[in-house]
């Protein structure tokens, strides 16, 4: 009873404080004046730019970086029964799902270690993930050309090997974009596993084990099924990241692999075609950033996680 | 089994960090370019870096500058707006905040292209070429990440304090500028460090809204190799590299980079 009576003084006292502060600070009307300075700048900078983008996709170029008065979804039409723009789509999709596919085997050894230590090795190990992914991408391409160059490490280790008697073409083709891209979106690939897997009961691991589940076993019946969710959620991120890279592609595909956003550089700074550069940067939006979104989506109704 | 495991942590671990380490072997080697391994010991290919590598150099930094603290000054009263305000309309400006995230650089940087030639045609005005065009359009993208910084750093904010120093007397200015800025320092700097990293990492947004005087290191170096892979390059990409990885250390300490990417360990 009596410690009753002081909760509820302790919460009179509480709401007292709350009250006070909620008059100086939440509920103060002047809080939505703070927003106003970003949302002005992303209107200028984002917001309208991206729906003029949009409403030039529905013009027709006339030449010169000139664009028709009236209105039509022919760009649209062409992009999506030509077959030449379907190739390069296509070409971009099964690209973002090779890059997935690759980050997540490469990801899961490392994720898990991550996870399963601590102290100074687990900082070390997390430095070592993310020291790539804050540097410039365009270094982390440079020195991609020293491994997977005619004569680079890749190369040579096989032929010392004994392994290929021509040089791979491992760069300037799909292939080196791949890899590059790959190694440019591991590290996100990891991060999402790791959230996934320290949150997995060690003691489920153990359990598995004491009743006699060799390691691969536990990997592919506990480990990996209860981090799906880390899984579907690093994918989709690193689907969206590959299929609308722009430097990668170019750098190591030598500026001659025509997927999606090395296709709209060239309409926009070659072709000068601005109507078309424009609706194929709307089906590149709708390409990567809706189909993640869907899969996401869809991941959570089926209740994935 | 367990060496397999390690072996594959380490390979994996050797993919991820070769690039790097071949990027400033190359630049201090001797030998041809792209061959491998890279022999012999120079300076000269820093000493042998042109003028013009310099400038974007500069000019990367200043756009850098600029981006960090146009992005910083608009983002973090927003986010601040956006966690403590009680307002119609608030998710909606949160997901408006955050919504270049989902649109990828390269439409970014062709969409603001567009928008500023157009634009000229009214106001007579194009910052595009210039290096507050880039900055411009480097906001974009960057003001999310510094608001998601702020928020983060938000997350465990103890507003008893607030309260006891209310209580004590302070007026609520007083209270904002010496108990509430100094708790959400770390959140903001690790937004700034982070947007000041972004803006140097970017090709797309700075090859469409740059050009001439206004081009920045990346974009340099990605234009300059398509032609020729001259050594300086990897000396540039070194020092670049190093701005970068000191830049990194400072997020580190400031604000712990697994609590940064979200990835910090609950106890069990």
């Amino acid at each position: 009873m009596n410690c009753n009576h002081e909760d509820t003084a302790n919460s009179a006292c509480c709401s007292l404080f709350q009250s006070k502060s909620d008059i100086s600070w939440r509920a103060s009307r002047w809080w939505p004046l703070a927003a106003v300075p970003a949302v002005a700048l992303l209107l200028v900078v984002f917001a309208l730019p991206f729906l003029l983008l949009a409403e030039t996709s529905l013009h027709v170029d006339q030449g010169l970086a000139q664009v028709s008065a009236d209105f039509t979804a022919s760009n649209y039409l062409t992009f999506v029964t030509d077959p030449f723009y379907l190739q390069i789509l296509s070409r971009t999709v099964a690209m973002g799902l090779i890059v997935g596919l690759g980050c997540a085997i490469l990801a899961y050894p490392v994720a898990y270690f991550v996870a399963r230590s601590d102290g100074a090795l687990r900082a070390c190990a997390i430095f070592f993930v993310l020291a790539p992914l804050l540097i410039s991408l365009v270094i982390r391409n440079l020195g991609m050309f020293p491994i997977l160059g005619e004569s680079g490490l890749i190369n040579t280790a096989l032929k010392w090997l004994g392994l290929a008697n021509e040089p791979l073409h491992l760069m300037n083709n799909l292939v080196g974009v791949e890899i590059g891209l790959i190694h440019a979106l591991l590290p996100l690939m990891v991060l999402s596993l790791v959230v996934a897997i320290q949150s997995i009961d060690y003691e489920v691991e153990l359990a598995a084990a004491n009743l006699g589940a060799p390691p691969l076993r536990v990997f592919f019946r506990v480990v990996f099924p209860l981090s799906r969710p880390g899984l579907i959620s690093g994918s989709v991120l690193v689907f969206t990241l590959a299929t609308s890279a722009y430097t990668t592609p170019v750098m190591l595909g030598g500026n001659r692999v025509l997927v999606m956003s090395t296709f709209l550089a060239k309409e926009m700074l070659n072709a000068l075609n601005y109507a078309f550069a424009a609706t194929c940067a709307v089906m590149l939006v709708i390409t990567s950033v809706l189909l993640g979104a869907l899969v996401l989506r869809n991941s959570e109704r089926y209740g994935a996680a | 089994m367990k060496l397999m495991f390690y072996l594959a942590v380490g390979l994996v671990y050797g993919f991820l960090l070769l690039p790097v380490i071949m990027t400033g072997w190359s630049s201090v080697a001797t030998s041809p370019m792209l061959t491998f391994p890279p022999r012999g010991f120079t300076l000269e290919w820093y000493q042998a870096i042109p003028g013009e590598f310099m400038t974007a150099l500069k000019v990367s930094l200043e756009v850098g500058f600029v981006t960090t603290a146009l992005a910083t000054l608009v983002g973090v009263p927003a986010a601040l707006a956006i966690a403590r305000g009680r307002f119609p309309g608030r998710a909606f400006i949160n997901l408006f905040c955050l919504s270049p995230l989902m649109v990828p650089t390269l439409v970014i940087g062709v969409a603001s292209f567009q928008f500023w030639v157009r634009a000229a045609d009214l106001i007579k005005f194009n910052p595009g070429g210039t290096l507050w065009g880039i900055a411009l359009a480097q906001a974009a993208f960057t003001i999310p990440y510094v608001i998601r910084a702020a928020l983060a750093g938000q997350a465990n904010f103890d507003s008893s304090l607030e309260e006891a120093a209310l209580g004590l007397g302070a007026s609520p200015a007083r209270v904002f500028f010496r108990v509430t800025l100094p708790m959400l320092m770390p959140g903001i700097t690790s937004g700034a460090i982070f947007a000041f990293l972004m803006s140097l990492d970017d090709v797309p947004v700075a090859l469409f809204m740059g050009g001439g005087a206004a081009t920045t290191l990346p974009v340099k170096i990605f234009t300059s190799i398509q032609f020729s892979l001259a050594p300086y390059v990897m000396a540039i990409a070194t020092i670049l590299m190093v701005m970068s990885l000191a830049l990194m250390l400072a997020l580190d300490r400031s604000f712990g980079l697994e609590k940064f990417f979200g990835i910090r360990q609950t106890t069990r």
